[in-house]
């Protein structure tokens, strides 16, 4: 069996986790997973389990995947993702309607939905079905960590200017008037707009 | 032969993977299952307990009645008795389904003992439009029907949405998803109530 990672010295781990939080980060540089984005980022809440969904299923999907590697054939490989991941979206899901009822409402199908997140059949493409377990192991958490973050600043801005909230705790003033239009899928697109501009500034001027 | 052998030298994995996926979804859903139905029963009580205020608890008074629906298709629902302190029963519950504008809508119905008003509808489950159908939920729409008269409601697009009468006033935007819930009640209340005619549980309906 060809392990790529073997040998891989501690800086190509830390570079491969570091590259999911900022250089390669799936929202704000691949521009992957926008349907979540724009989806369930209307508060904090919604945005961190989807977040945690993701870093679970993209977890236990690049392990798999990896294991399996040497054994895909090509022409039956995206068959054989989208069946490791469904399989675990399943279980997420499952989890939230068990422990979560609530949680598992609000965010209703996208859930269910990560089954065709491309960020995680992105991983398992580029990543896990070429590289080591421990290589795979550290790109998922880069990449669902990267995500999670994504999606719980543009969730925080949402919220806080659609209700005055973070984390349903009033942090606005009383004077401080609700921008309902924040928590409709108006607010989403122009907020991901705006962060996507301002990450653009500043990648520009560390080039 | 040998096409047999090539077929399971290409897909032996997908097969034996299929098999073992789908026998952790099934361990996970059997280890889960009691619980999660636990809190759709819990979710179905509490929004029943809140439109029938005096019922202190419920039971099931018509089993898996039959309510037809469009495309010749058939609604199986359970339907409540609402039973107060006392015992007495003071209205009946159930839960009704239809096509709204994105998704199916679940609808938990209320009516009172004698089936002749409302006490109102909440929603079990939707996914309509957020700040559009979703308004369905909202007190201002969903308000007009309670102590509305339990017949055919009409849904009308201007109006006193205040006035408690057979004319329910449509959300602004939203008006297949305020039919949607018009139909779904309008559908399923005319059944509810021959059935428990039937059964002898309703006297008085008209």
């Amino acid at each position: 069996m060809a392990d790529k990672s073997r040998g891989l010295s501690p800086a190509v781990y830390k570079e491969t986790f570091l590259a999911g939080l900022w250089r390669k980060n799936p929202v704000f540089r691949l521009l992957l997973g926008m349907c979540p984005t724009l989806a369930v980022t209307a508060a904090v809440k919604p945005a961190l389990t989807m977040g945690l969904c993701v870093i679970f299923v993209l977890l236990c999907s690049n392990i798999i995947v990896s294991l399996m590697r040497n054994l895909l054939k090509p022409h039956l490989r995206i068959l054989m993702f989208t069946l490791t991941i469904a399989t675990f979206v399943t279980i997420a899901d499952l989890f939230l309607k068990a422990f979560v009822p609530d949680m598992s409402e609000t965010l209703g199908p996208y859930v269910p939905l990560i089954i065709v997140n491309c960020i995680i059949i992105c991983r398992a493409e580029a990543c896990a079905s070429k590289n080591g377990l421990v290589v795979s192991f550290i790109d998922a958490v880069g990449m669902g960590l990267g995500f999670t973050m994504t999606l719980c600043v543009l969730a925080g801005v949402r919220e806080l200017l659609a209700t005055g909230k973070i984390f349903e705790q009033a942090v606005m003033p009383a004077a401080f008037v609700p921008w309902a239009a924040m928590s409709m899928p108006v607010g989403a697109f122009i907020t991901l707009g705006l962060l996507l501009g301002l990450v653009n500034i500043v990648t520009r001027k560390q080039t | 032969m040998s096409k047999i052998k090539h077929f399971f030298q290409q897909s032996w994995l997908l097969i034996v993977a299929s098999f073992c996926f789908g026998l952790l979804i099934a361990v996970t859903n059997a280890a889960w299952s009691e619980r999660i139905e636990q809190n759709e029963r819990e979710k179905l009580f509490s929004l029943m307990r809140g439109l029938v205020g005096d019922a202190n608890d419920f039971e099931i008074a018509l089993e898996e009645a039959q309510i037809p629906a469009k495309k010749g298709r058939v609604i199986k629902t359970d339907i409540y008795r609402a039973i107060d302190k006392g015992g007495k029963g003071v209205g009946f519950a159930y839960v009704s389904i239809g096509s709204g504008f994105a998704d199916k809508i679940k609808l938990v119905i209320a009516v009172d003992s004698k089936c002749e008003k409302f006490f109102g509808f909440k929603v079990l489950a939707s996914n309509e439009t957020p700040g559009f159908g979703s308004k369905i939920k909202e007190d201002y729409f969903s308000s007009q029907f309670k102590d509305a008269p339990a017949g055919k409601l009409e849904l009308v697009k201007t109006g006193d949405d205040e006035k408690i009468d057979s004319e329910i006033v449509a959300i602004s935007g939203a008006t297949v998803s305020s039919e949607a819930v018009v139909e779904i009640i309008n559908n399923s209340i005319i059944h509810i109530r021959s059935k428990l005619q039937e059964k002898g549980l309703v006297t008085n309906g008209r």
